[in-house]
């Protein structure tokens, strides 16, 4: 048995005894619980029906069976896997161990392997060599005793950087020089390296004895060597070692700064390709955010690549001439450029409007993509910036204007020179239509998006036909005039929409098409800020942010790491100073990446050695004792032995009713907790409560008063109400609910278009919030009819007030009251249902006071004023609701003064104005024009 | 974890005199509880009810033709014009038989009963022996005493038992003639056949039986799970259930059909047949013999 053997095999003739043992166990069964039990004789007649278990089951003998073959076994000291011992000389060994990136999954293999070497040396009492090829190029390599050479070991970590064979290969054979007949024992990651073949023959001098060459079995290593940032998906490429038959998927999975898993790919090698490519396919803004990208179930760090700003979100700089009109945003130039924008690019607007400063200002924050809204003619002096910005990668986009009409040419700043004019689709002197837009010729950017069919276009420069122009066009009119035109300037581009950035030439900025063009030109940019590519600095230093570990997983770096030189002629090295990971800032990023675009994973050839070679395998020194786990696993046997015989004797049923009441308890507990999970109201958390009370009071029109808390002023405040509505549905065309009584304090006031506030002096004065929530609700819209129903009761000075006056006074001078006026008679009041000469209620007399229209106007003797707004205070003192009060058999409540039927019927019609008014606004005062329209139209 | 039933009393199946001992000091204690729980019924008791021959006058009724002349009142029958006959009310003593079961199975108690069987059935008899004295009916004990009357019926009746070393387990029956009552008070757990057989004697003399199952919570419920061994208090036999939670079922049947054959039995014969529970009240079980034993054999019969 070559996996397993024994310390101590004579004791494996106990299992000998498994069949005594067997026949014990079966006669003793287990003690039964003893009970006297007089109805013996009527159990005995039971008895005949049931086989009595006098035995144990066959399964428990069989558990106690293994119980003992497995104590047996313990006591014989099995020993798994012990290995064979590897010959190494007795002068010198040589460890050349290789810790780069792709060792790193089976690190422990390697150790243990090296592990075994390190032992046998021991046992001959050798010098240790111990070299690895990702330290640096001064460590220390030995000789070591054996008991040193373990520690160094011990102490080794894989290095997420290339290995340096050359180098290190070069010092060990320098060293075996004075060590001859030395075995050389080669552990490689099994990856070729383009200077193989002048390491090994510096490696292997004439004094080696022997060779012991230990590569892996298979590389299953993949890696990642791009990670493109396309127009429309991200685009990432794998690659594995050649020649590998068999198909194979690797799953990547993207990852965002905050390490949330948020996009993946799968990639498929085919069957003996080497390279596999993925796309992950999400929006834009998505991609923006993506930070690295891993390989899953690869723990090293080849499968990880770090993206940098190339990948990112670009900048976007606007420009125009128009200083923005608040009031007339749609008119802006640059109002749909911005709106289209914002989703997917940093928009930058310089602060000054005047392009001298601006364009400089913009050109600072080195933005991809400069829009110029209707800027006209650039001035002299930051042209040459312009035009510098743009030929190092900046893309120019501009639109036609009137200021660009009257610039005139520019060969620099446009794709192609324009005819003088602007050309004039319909209208009235033309005989041409509004062009549509054609298909997208398939050379541009804009090939596979589909052309709008809802747009047209009414105004348009022309390009002077030229023969490179179809070739600069990228979107066309129905007739082939060109739509959008773009011309490279050096590694940038300038790009011309033939229309105005406003929806006045054409109704593409209003379209999604323009949206879906602007975003493919920005996507074709590249930002120009990106930190260190600026050519006026040589290198830049960058900080160390995040490492990428020999495990594939991103870590702050360590004390090890040197800051990155990057700028230079060529890409930085992944060297032991600066392994791979993100250099810079959190604002700017490096990604300094393990492998290039070129980058394979060749295996590794043997080279033509002179010396025998031994092949070895990596594997763990897994010479395990197993005794130890054997009794553990018996003990855990006895245990669910003593389980199981408790749950024989009864234990566990012992009382069946206890173990019901605690199932039902159980299962009690287990519904309250589930109800108390569902229990608690959602409403709880409603962070503005009382919906249904607010569908209530919207779903119908409802007239107000307000509750001032004296019942009597409260009761005839109801019924009055109740008495216009009754009114309003007899008469009109608005049925509204029932009357609402609001607490001004409390209650939402917005839902209703008319308080009636019934002025009572007996009732308590309203607090200051309650006056603040009606002035606010007066500010929104809201109404509100104070009536202080005291038209009699004034004194006959012309300075007595009634307690109920005084009352309104002091409520009105804690709000805003505007200017106010008794209803005058060209007043739409007066003819917003019923013609009204005046608002009498219970009383005669008071005037209806109403914010005055200041501003109205009557100058050509019409008979309702024009104007607009709906005044928020009325005043009265008529009392109105004591005329429109009426109880439950409709008869009215209380007399008029004087006591005149016609008196009431003025009143609810009054009362009718007030809420036509309060619904319709100045309707009404156009509506009386109608007749004078229709007459002028001449029917 | 404790057992659930239990013999009362260290008894062995053969130690008459230990057994005679122990009834002798239970037997003080037994009758003191015996007259509490009689106390409480004899309020219902109100002699015999019904006209016969005795001291004490009944009732007047009309005399009718083939009577005795002798028996006419004629104090009475002067005051008009019809013939009264003075009845007088039945007062003549009455023979009642009183046997407990004092097996050893009787000494059983389990955990949820409150006394032993034979606690219960020495407490049922004496109360029955204390209540019949009082109305003056000759009480007797098959093979202990001959049918007396007194008015210490209990305490003779109690010192008789303490004195008796042994007793059969089921005592000759022979000697009940007719119109006498008979209450048996025993757990009934023999084989029907076998009781029947026994009773069939009193059956045949036409004497009326009242029997009382005195049994024990745990006997009818049968409580006891897992790997059990049951063991007989009288014969010693033993038995050993792997599982008893699985007998459980149809051993209630059993114990269950048993009673209710014994309890039809009964009624056909116009016995009446009451069950009492030792975690009950004795003197729910008294009452229902009273009530079985004035009901004239045909009213409610305790629980048939």
């Amino acid at each position: 048995m070559s996996w397993l053997s024994f310390g101590f095999p004579a004791v494996l003739w106990g299992l000998l005894a498994l069949p005594v043992i067997w026949w014990l166990l079966r006669l003793t069964p287990p003690k039964p619980q003893t009970e006297v039990f007089p109805p013996l004789k009527i159990l005995a007649q039971v008895f005949k029906k049931e086989e009595t278990p006098h035995r144990s089951p066959w399964w428990l003998t069989l558990l106690r069976l293994v119980m003992a073959a497995l104590v047996v076994l313990a006591l014989a000291e099995p020993i798994y896997n012990p290995r064979q011992p590897v010959a190494t000389s007795s002068s010198a060994l040589a460890l050349v161990i290789d810790n780069g990136w792709s060792s790193a999954p089976d690190w422990k293999l390697r150790v243990a392997t090296a592990e075994r070497l390190i032992k046998n040396a021991e046992a001959k009492d050798a010098p240790i060599i111990l070299a690895f090829t990702a330290e640096k190029a001064n460590a220390q390599i030995g000789p070591y005793s054996a008991r040193e050479a373990r520690e160094r070991l011990n102490a080794a970590v894989p290095r997420p950087i290339p290995t340096d064979r050359p180098e290190v290969y070069a010092r060990v054979g320098a060293a075996l020089n004075d060590l001859p007949g030395a075995t050389v024992a080669v552990l490689g990651d099994g990856l070729a390296t383009p200077d193989d073949q002048q390491s090994f023959a510096s490696l292997f001098g004439q004094q080696t004895g022997n060779v012991i060459w230990v590569q892996p079995d298979s590389i299953s290593t993949v890696a990642m060597t791009a990670a493109d940032n396309q127009v429309d998906r991200f685009s990432i490429t794998a690659i594995r070692a050649p020649g590998n038959p068999a198909p194979a998927q690797v799953t990547a999975g993207v990852f965002d700064d905050k390490a949330r898993r948020i996009g993946d790919a799968a990639m498929t090698f085919r069957p003996g390709e080497s390279q596999a490519t993925g796309d992950i396919i999400v929006p834009f803004e998505l991609r923006n955010d993506f930070s690295w990208i891993a390989l899953d179930g690869q723990a090293q760090a080849g499968a990880v690549r770090v993206l940098d700003e190339n990948a990112k979100r670009r900048r976007v700089g606007l420009l125009s001439q128009t200083p923005v009109d608040q009031s007339r945003l749609l008119l802006s130039p640059l109002y749909y450029i911005r709106r289209a924008l914002e989703p997917f690019a940093d928009l930058v607007e310089p602060p000054s409007p005047d392009l001298i400063e601006a364009i400089p200002q913009l050109l600072a924050q080195k933005p991809a993509v400069i829009v110029m809204g209707d800027v006209g003619t650039v001035p002299e002096s930051v042209r040459a910036q312009l035009i510098t910005w743009m030929e190092n990668g900046g893309t120019l986009v501009r639109f036609a204007s009137s200021r660009l009409i009257t610039a005139g040419n520019d060969a620099e700043l446009l794709p192609v020179s324009l005819r003088l004019g602007e050309r004039s689709l319909g209208g009235s002197l033309s005989w041409t239509e509004p062009q549509p837009v054609a298909q997208f010729p398939s050379t541009g950017p804009f090939a596979d998006l589909s052309p709008p069919s809802d747009v047209t276009v009414t105004r348009q420069v022309l390009a002077e036909p030229t023969p490179d122009l179809v070739d600069k066009t990228w979107a066309v009119l129905a007739d082939g005039t060109p739509l959008v035109t773009a011309d490279r300037r050096g590694k940038g581009m300038v790009v011309l929409f033939h229309i105005a950035p406003q929806a006045t030439w054409s109704n593409l900025p209003i379209s999604g098409s323009f949206v879906e063009m602007l975003r493919r030109i920005v996507q074709l940019s590249r930002n120009q800020g990106a930190v260190g590519a600026r050519p006026d600095v040589a290198a830049a230093s960058l900080a160390p942010y995040r490492m990428i570990g020999s495990d594939g997983v991103l870590t702050p770096p360590s004390g090890e790491t040197r800051p990155l030189l990057v700028g230079g002629a060529k890409a930085p090295a992944v060297t032991l100073d600066n392994p791979p990971g993100m250099y810079g800032t959190e604002e700017g990023i490096y990604a300094h990446n393990l492998l290039q675009a070129d980058a394979t994973l060749a295996p590794i050839e043997r080279p033509a050695i002179s010396v025998p070679v031994a092949d070895e395998r990596y594997a763990l020194d897994e010479s395990r004792d197993m005794k130890a786990p054997l009794l553990a696993a018996a003990a855990a046997l006895l245990l669910a032995d003593s389980l199981i015989v408790l749950w024989l004797g009864g234990m566990f049923r012992r009382r069946p009713r206890a173990a019901h009441a605690t199932t039902a308890m159980l299962a009690l507990f287990v519904l309250a907790s589930s109800f108390a999970a569902t229990v608690p109201d959602a409403r709880a958390q409603d962070s503005k409560p009382g919906d249904i009370e607010a569908v209530e009071a919207i779903s119908k029109t409802r007239i107000a008063y307000v509750l001032t808390g004296v019942a009597n002023t409260d009761s005839i405040s109801r019924a009055g109400l109740t008495g216009l509505t009754q009114f309003l549905i007899e008469k009109t065309a608005l049925e509204p609910g029932e009357p609402a009584g609001v607490d001004i304090a409390k209650d939402e006031l917005a839902f209703y278009p008319l308080i009636y506030w019934p002025i009572d002096p007996d009732a308590p004065m309203p607090s200051e919030q309650a006056i603040g929530r009606i002035d606010q609700y007066m500010k929104e819209g809201g109404t509100v009819l104070f009536d202080t129903r005291d038209q009699f009761s004034n004194g006959l000075g012309a300075d007595s007030t009634s307690p109920a006056t005084q009352r309104l006074r002091d409520i009105l001078s804690n709000l805003n009251v505007p200017p106010l006026e008794p209803v005058p008679s060209d007043h739409v009041l007066t003819k917003a249902f019923f013609i009204l000469p005046e608002f009498p209620g219970r009383f005669n007399g008071s005037p209806l006071w109403v914010e005055a229209s200041l501003d109205a106007e009557n100058t050509q003797g019409r008979p309702v004023r024009t104007g607009d707004g709906v005044s928020p205070i009325m005043i009265t003192a008529n009392d109105f609701a004591g005329a429109w009060a009426i109880d439950d058999s409709g008869a009215p409540l209380l007399p008029t003064v004087p006591s005149d039927p016609m008196q009431r019927v003025l009143a609810l019609r009054a009362g009718v104005n007030i809420m036509m008014y309060m619904l319709t606004g100045n309707y009404k005062s156009d509506q009386v024009h109608v007749p004078a329209l229709l007459e002028r139209l001449g029917q | 974890m404790g057992r659930i039933g239990e013999a009362k009393a260290p008894v062995a199946a053969s130690d008459a005199l230990a057994r005679g001992r122990l009834r002798a000091s239970l037997v003080p204690d037994l009758l003191v509880e015996a007259r509490r729980i009689m106390n409480t019924v004899i309020a219902g008791w109100h002699g015999r009810k019904k006209r016969g021959i005795g001291e004490n006058f009944w009732q007047f009724r009309p005399y009718v033709q083939g009577e005795s002349m002798a028996s006419i009142d004629w104090r009475r029958s002067a005051r008009d014009d019809h013939t009264y006959v003075r009845d007088r009310e039945w007062e003549a003593a009455h023979t009642v038989w009183l046997w407990a079961d004092l097996s050893p199975s009787m000494l059983y108690k389990s955990k949820s009963a409150s006394v032993s069987k034979e606690s219960r059935a020495l407490v049922l008899v004496l109360a029955l022996a204390e209540l019949l004295s009082r109305s003056g009916e000759r009480i007797a004990w098959p093979g202990l005493t001959d049918p007396f009357s007194a008015r210490n019926g209990a305490e003779r009746l109690a010192s008789q038992l303490a004195q008796s070393l042994s007793a059969p387990a089921r005592p000759d029956l022979s000697g009940i003639r007719r119109f006498s009552d008979v209450i048996l008070v025993s757990d009934f757990l023999d084989p029907v056949e076998e009781t029947m057989a026994w009773l069939d004697v009193v059956a045949r003399r036409g004497a009326r039986a009242h029997l009382v199952e005195v049994a024990d919570p745990a006997e009818e419920s049968f409580p006891y799970s897992g790997r059990t061994e049951f063991t007989d208090p009288e014969t010693g036999d033993k038995l050993t259930a792997g599982r008893a939670e699985e007998l459980a079922e149809a051993y209630r049947n059993l114990y269950s059909a048993r009673r209710h054959e014994l309890a039809a039995w009964c009624k056909r014969l116009g016995w009446s047949y009451t069950v009492n529970h030792t975690d009950r009240l004795a003197s729910e079980a008294l009452v229902h013999i009273h009530m079985a034993m004035t009901s004239d054999g045909h009213g409610p019969g305790g629980r048939r």
